[in-house]
Parts: structure tokens; sequence; C-alpha cells
């Protein structure tokens, strides 16, 4: 490897606009789908990208190739010749991919490939595949047309399939050798960097494991560099020598495949390789639970974007709580906060809680559903007292009957209160002031842990617990 | 309770007519679900997972379709009954989750008026009863804010709440089977891992028996109780989720077990890779193991005759090869040389290898 990356992504940025409200509405709304995005790949170097649908894996991948314009950053790539180019003298870099004209675009397109996760839709059904393959010397100007045909012949082969498949047409592949001429038509240009989003997503798991080993192997054969996007961190770990983790279009954690995986700094990490079932019958359960969904990009929470799901998301000074239930007060604060909770739909839940085992048998304890069918006497809810519906709302929330700390139990107790009387807004008031957390104020930056194994957690702050890497 | 198991299915076979002839779909499998159970199926694309579960019920359109063979539920024989019968049974005692959950939805209505709607299609009651145990099913399957969320359209759902939705609609008449066909396939791991849980917890709270269809033998080692590994429409291998995970017998269950990133099964030593050659064409079968054609341990015989019988192993424990005397252990079969692994089609028998 030598010491200049091929590929160099700073702070790269795609943010789109969309309409908000009517159709005429002029209202606009950011949708941060890559917000500041930085890595580099060396030469020859398999970089995988992994996160959750919508984290901004595949948009990060169009932006470095512009097939979408990306918003802000600078993408320099040192492949095709362009090896050690120094700055201008006005700080712009004549490699920024983000600045080429053209025919610098052009030529760069020659150098760097990309494949997709749906080879069907990806070869014109009416074109041999042959001659699907060979347009892209001939656009390169390679006029020379047995010369075009020898070299994707050549090719086909280096695949796994035969120069004779030069004259079929796509229906006649199967989806895993569809995928294997998608590879033959990347490579035809002899390009340095291939951009793969998730090739063998839509593939069986018994031609998965082929197309991964041809990856590797032409990756050896050509010197290609990779970068290799995918939600499906076992292929990541079989294929990548380094590996980024994002969430929320930024990155969370990068660094050498083994570190991150083996020895996870960052609590999504950690969710994400929790949840990847492992083909081993007896290592079930246990994992780590994620709750809630992915926040939309167009309102990311504050400080780390991640505190609204994390497991371990710092209590304030002073707290001294169980884990999950500081998770689950604050889940309840943010709903509260967020007008989530309608007090009229509180009342219809707790009355639809109690009055099931009148209507139709509780859902829950169906083994009891025979003898419940003769109405209790406090079957409306509406009818308990307000010490019963407060009971009930905790319950329905997974909140203790009383939270340790005094100060956050007044406010819970005034905030169940408040919605139960009707007022929304008092509950989130006294609750967003009450339970806080440093991870929503503060944004952690990237912290070093050794072998370029970086993170992006408050925890590695040295004025916070630590990450313990134990069981939570 | 009596013996009879809640599901059991014998000498099920699903054929369609087509141009090229009779396409065997299913062909003569059998297999048991109790209560409280969940089995999976599972094979790669193509291998009659899917046809073999729509064909419980008769969720196929027949003609083209063809079914043969039995499918008992409490022992009351779904194949005899007639379609008004049967369609008593879809959705009542036998529900069905699929895999896209945006194509069951109705995205004009509410989930809360499709809920509704389903309950009061099979129970008698009120509006407002059928609403408030539309809310409480929502809650069960762990909907935030189900009596507020009850009133958005399914576009306001995510994926896997979509999916959610779907289990609670299936439960509304608290079925005795469930059938999950690729339920997370669609879904990431992090959701997909909430939807395993979910009907892990359902089926304890409920007593059903679950039939779950996946080609993702991860998925498999996660949820199974007990696993049918299924190639080209017949049965390979079946047997507790250990018994085929740790002591995989059949050639076809242990090359697809290898081809599993980060899997070691200990069995065979050779490097990952993909299992040469494809599925035999459905119209026009293979004789003998259907596997043959592309196994290592494959001999003249293999390709005589029927489908070899299924074996004892051990309790349980069957397998369809060849190779396998009854009591048989794994290591029958010597891990394979990398050569004929690699040679794969028939024309190289590897018959000195193995010997």
């Amino acid at each position: 490897m030598s010491d200049d990356p091929l590929l160099s992504v700073r702070d790269l940025t795609k943010h789109y606009t969309t309409s908000r409200g009517g159709l005429f509405s002029r209202k606009t709304a950011r949708v941060r789908a890559v917000d500041g995005v930085s890595f580099d790949i060396y030469p020859g170097e398999a970089l995988g990208l992994v996160g959750e649908s919508g984290c901004g894996k595949s948009t990060t991948a169009s932006s470095i190739l512009r097939l979408t314009e990306p918003t802000a950053g600078e993408v320099i790539f040192n492949g095709g010749g362009r090896e050690g180019a120094a700055r201008n003298d006005d700080g712009t870099h004549p490699n920024d991919v983000t600045q080429f004209d053209r025919a610098e675009l052009k030529t760069f397109r020659r150098d760097a490939q990309l494949i997709f996760q749906d080879p069907t839709s990806s070869f014109d059904p009416r074109m041999s595949v042959g001659a699907s393959i060979a347009e892209l010397p001939l656009v390169h100007g390679m006029t020379d047309a047995d010369r075009r045909r020898a070299i994707v012949g050549d090719l086909l082969e280096r695949v796994g399939l035969s120069a004779a498949d030069y004259d079929r047409y796509p229906h006649e592949f199967s989806g895993g050798e569809k995928q294997r001429l998608a590879l033959a038509r990347a490579l035809v240009l002899n390009p340095n960097l291939l951009v793969a989003d998730e090739p063998v997503s839509a593939l069986d798991v018994s031609i998965q494991a082929d197309i991964l080993a041809l990856i590797d192997d032409l990756r050896t054969e050509f010197g290609l560099s990779v970068l290799f996007i995918s939600h499906d961190i076992s292929v990541v770990r079989e294929l990548c020598d380094r590996t980024a983790v994002m969430y929320l279009g930024e990155i969370v954690e990068i660094g050498p495949t083994e570190a991150v995986f083996e020895n996870p700094q960052h609590p999504y990490t950690e969710a994400l390789l929790s949840a990847v079932p492992t083909p081993d019958p007896r290592s079930r359960g246990d994992h780590i639970e994620l709750t809630g969904s992915v926040p939309s990009p167009s309102n990311p929470p504050s400080g780390c974007r991640f505190h609204t799901r994390c497991h371990r998301v710092i209590q304030p000074e002073g707290m001294d709580m169980e884990q999950p239930v500081w998770r689950r007060l604050l889940d309840f604060r943010e709903r509260v906060v967020a007008g989530e909770i309608d007090p009229e739909a509180v009342r219809e839940r707790l009355r639809a809680r109690s009055g099931t085992s009148v209507a139709a048998g509780g859902e829950i304890d169906r083994g009891a559903a025979s003898d419940g069918k003769s109405p209790g006497a406090d079957a409306d809810a509406t009818a308990g007292t307000d010490t019963d519906d407060a009971a009930r709302v905790r319950a329905a929330y997974d909140l203790p009957a009383t939270v340790p700390d005094p100060e956050v139990e007044r406010a819970v107790a005034d905030a169940v209160a408040a919605l139960l009387s009707g007022d929304g807004d008092r509950a989130a008031e006294g609750l967003a002031e009450a339970v806080t957390t440093p991870c929503a104020g503060i944004d952690p930056e990237l912290t070093d842990h050794g072998a370029g194994h970086r993170a992006a957690c408050l925890r590695h702050r040295p004025e916070f617990d630590g990450f313990d890497t134990g069981p939570v | 309770m009596t013996d009879e198991p809640l599901l059991a299915v014998e000498g099920l076979r699903t054929t369609f007519e087509t141009d090229s002839g009779e396409l065997v779909a299913v062909d003569g499998i059998d297999f048991t679900v109790e209560r409280g159970e969940t089995v999976c199926l599972v094979g790669e694309s193509g291998s009659g997972k899917t046809v073999a579960v729509e064909s419980l019920t008769g969720l196929l359109d027949q003609p083209p379709g063809r079914i043969e063979g039995s499918v008992r539920l409490h022992g009351e024989d779904l194949t005899d009954l007639s379609a008004r019968a049967l369609r008593r049974h879809r959705g009542a005692s036998i529900a069905y989750v699929f895999q896209n959950p945006q194509d069951a939805l109705n995205h004009c209505y509410t989930v809360g008026w499709q809920l509704v709607e389903a309950i009061r299609v099979h129970e008698d009651v009120t509006k407002a009863a059928a609403r408030a145990r539309a809310i409480n099913l929502l809650d069960t399957v762990g909907i935030p804010e189900p009596a507020s969320r009850i009133d958005e359209y399914p576009h306001q759902f995510s994926g896997g709440e979509k999916q959610r939705v779907m289990i609670a609609m299936a439960l509304v008449t608290r079925p005795d089977l469930l059938v999950a066909d690729e339920p997370t396939t669609a879904l990431d791991v992090t959701i997909q891992a909430g939807i395993l849980r979910l009907l892990d917890d359902l089926k304890a709270e409920y007593g059903m028996g679950v039939l779950f269809v996946t080609h993702d033998l991860a998925t498999v080692s996660q949820i199974a109780d007990r696993v049918v590994v299924l190639y080209a429409g017949t049965v390979m291998e079946r047997g507790t989720v250990l018994d085929v995970f740790e002591r995989p017998s059949h050639p076809y269950t242990r090359e697809l077990l290898a081809c599993l990133p980060g899997h070691e099964s200990g069995l065979d030593g050779g490097a990952r890779g993909g299992i040469a050659g494809s599925l035999p064409d459905p119209t026009d079968l293979p004789n003998g193991c259907r596997f043959a054609p592309r196994c290592a341990y494959a001999e003249a015989a293999c390709s005589a005759g029927d489908q070899p019988a299924e074996v004892d192993l051990a309790d349980g424990h069957t397998v369809s090869c060849i190779h396998y005397e009854p009591g048989d252990g794994p290591s029958v079969l010597p891990a394979p040389a990398d050569s004929a692994a690699e040679a794969g089609e028939s024309g190289t028998p590897p018959t000195g290898d193995t010997g």
C-alpha cells in the first residue's frame, strides 16, 4: 500500500430539499441524507460501509461518483494517473471530483465503477450481454470491434463465465450469473475503484458466497480498491479490511474490520452486531434491543444522533438509576415532549386495556379468556380513581411505580397527572426540564482507539464514566 | 388434547400444468407442527417452500395448480373440505403473514379501519368493542401510542411497524397456526431481531404453532424448534435445530451451512464458496436424489430410481441420502475433497475420493 489514499472523502454532505405542507407550499425542509462524512480508501483496500436502510450509505456512494451532486465537501481521487498532485494555492485540490468539469468527469468515471444490487434491471434486455459490456470501451474511444470482443471474452472467462456467452441475452442467465456479468462490465475499463452497492443482497446464500469470493479474487488480481456498501454485517466482515458504520448520515465508528467488530467502541455498532442472527442455535436471546425506529433525517436529534435509541445513554451527574429504567424514562420524556402522547388517546388506551376482559377476553392472558366473560366491577377505567389511572399509565410505558430519584419522581408524577387531566403541554414542560441527558446536548467527536479505530461516543470523554465493553 | 399434532401434512404434492409439461413444485413432503412449536421450512429460492405453505389452505389457483396429499388440522382433513368450509379455516385457525406488508395493507384506509374490519368479519361485536380490541392488538405487537396510531394510514408506519400491524391482523382470530412466509426478509437486521422476538413471545402467549418459511439459515437457528430442509420440492433432512446445525448430515445441508458467513460447521475444512450448479428444472426432475447432480458425494447409485427414503439417524433426525443407514452419525460422510466440491457437475463423479 502506498502512502497516498486512492480516495479521500472529506466532510461530504448531501442535503435534499423537500417541500413541506401542501402541493403549492413554499415551505421547505432539508433532509440531511449525508452530513459530514470523511474517510480514506487506500490502493487495494476494501472499505465496508454498513448501516440500516435510510442511513445514507447509498447517497454517499452516488455523491462520491457525482451521480448526485454533493452539497458540500471534497472527494479527492488520486487514481488513473493523477497521483502526487498537490493542492493549489487557493486551497482547492486538482483531483477534487466535486470540481471536475465534463471531460474530467468522463475520465474519472472510467477509473471508478459501480455495481448495483439488482443485476436484472441494470442490463438492457434487448442487447446481448457482450454488446452491453463492450459498449463501455466504445464510449471511451476503443473503435476496434475485434479488440473489444477479445477483451470482453477474456473478461467473461475471468468472472467464471465463458467467452461464448458474449452473444447471449440477459434473460438466459441466472441471478448469480448476471451479477458476474455486472462485475465483468465494471472491470472492462480496468478501473482503480469499484463501488459495490449491496451487490449480493438479492442473491441466495449459496450464490452469495460465490460472488463474494469472486469479488475478493478480482480485487487481488486487478489491484482494485473497493467501497463495499451493505446492511449485512456478516458479509462486510468477510470481505473488508476496514469498516465504517453509518447512522443518520454520519459515520459513528470506523476502523480495521476486526477491531470494529471484536471491540466495538460505539453503542450503535454494538447493537447492530448484536442484532445480526448468528447461525448458532445455542446463542439465542440476549440481544441488545434498539427501542424506537430510526429518526427522520429531516429533523435529526440534537447532540449525539443516536441518543434517542441508545442503550448506553448517559445519566446526568448525581443520578444513579438502572440503565433500562433510565432508557424508558427518556423514551417517555421524548414522546411527551414531541406531543406524540395525546391525553385523549391515553385514556382510550386505558379503557381498551381494562375493557378487554369484558369485550373479548384478554389479549395477553389468553388462558383466562374463558372465565373473563363476567363484567368486572372496575371494567371502565374512567370510573377508577386517579391513582389507579396513574399507575396504569406508568404500566403502559413500562415505568416503575416510583422512580428512585426523588426529583425525577416528582416530575414524572406531575407529568402523568397533567396527561390524565388533558394538559399535554404542562406535562412536556415539566419533563423536559427534569429529565435530561448530556448526550442530547453535546455533539460527540471521533476519538482514537488505536490503529485508526475511531468512534464518536460521549462516553469516551474523560468527564464521563467511560465506555464499558462488558455486558449491558 | 388428542395425540393428533396441530398440523399434520402427508404426501403433499403440488403440481402446475404448464406449456412445457407438468411442473412439480412440491413433491410429496411430510411434516407436522405441534402447538407452541416453531417449525422452519428452509430452502433456496425455487425449492418449493412458499408453494408448500400456500397449498395448506389451497391458496393457489386450481387449475393450473393441483394439490394432492393430506393436510390435517386437529385431525380434520382440509383437502377434503369444500371451498366454503376451507374459507372458514383461512384466517381463523390458520393465519398468514407474508414478506411484503405494504402489499398486504390497503393504503386507502387507516390501519384501525382495516383491523376493525378484520375483527368484525370474524366476530359479532360492536364497532367500539372492535376498536378497543384493535388498540389492544397494536399494543400487544409493540406499536407505540396505539390509540393515536390506530387512526393513521399505512404510509405513516415504518416497514417494521407495518409488519407488526400484519401480525396484529393475523392474531385477530387467535389462530392455532401462524404461517409466516419470509416475514423479516424485507427488513433491516435491527428491526428483524425485534420481529423475531415478538413472534417468539406471541407463540408462548397464544400457544400457537408457528410455521416459519425462510431462506436464511441464521434466522432459522435463532427461532426454530425443528427444521425441515427442502430442496427441489423434497425433504432432504429434518430434525431439531441442534441436530441440523450441529450434526448436519445431508450433503446439501452441509454445503448450505458452509455458505454462511462466519459459520464453522467443523465438519468440512474446505474454504467457503457457493454450491456449484443450480436447482434442477422443475418440469424435468432428475432421477434419484434431486441433489445428486450438484453433490460432491454422488455415486452412480444416487441417480437411479426415486429420491431415497428418509433414514432415521436419531430421534426424529432423518436424512434422505443413500450413504446413510439407520442410526448412522454424520461422520459417515468424509470431508469432501476440495476438487470434488469445485467440480460439482455430475460429469465428474468423485467416488474415487470418497471411497
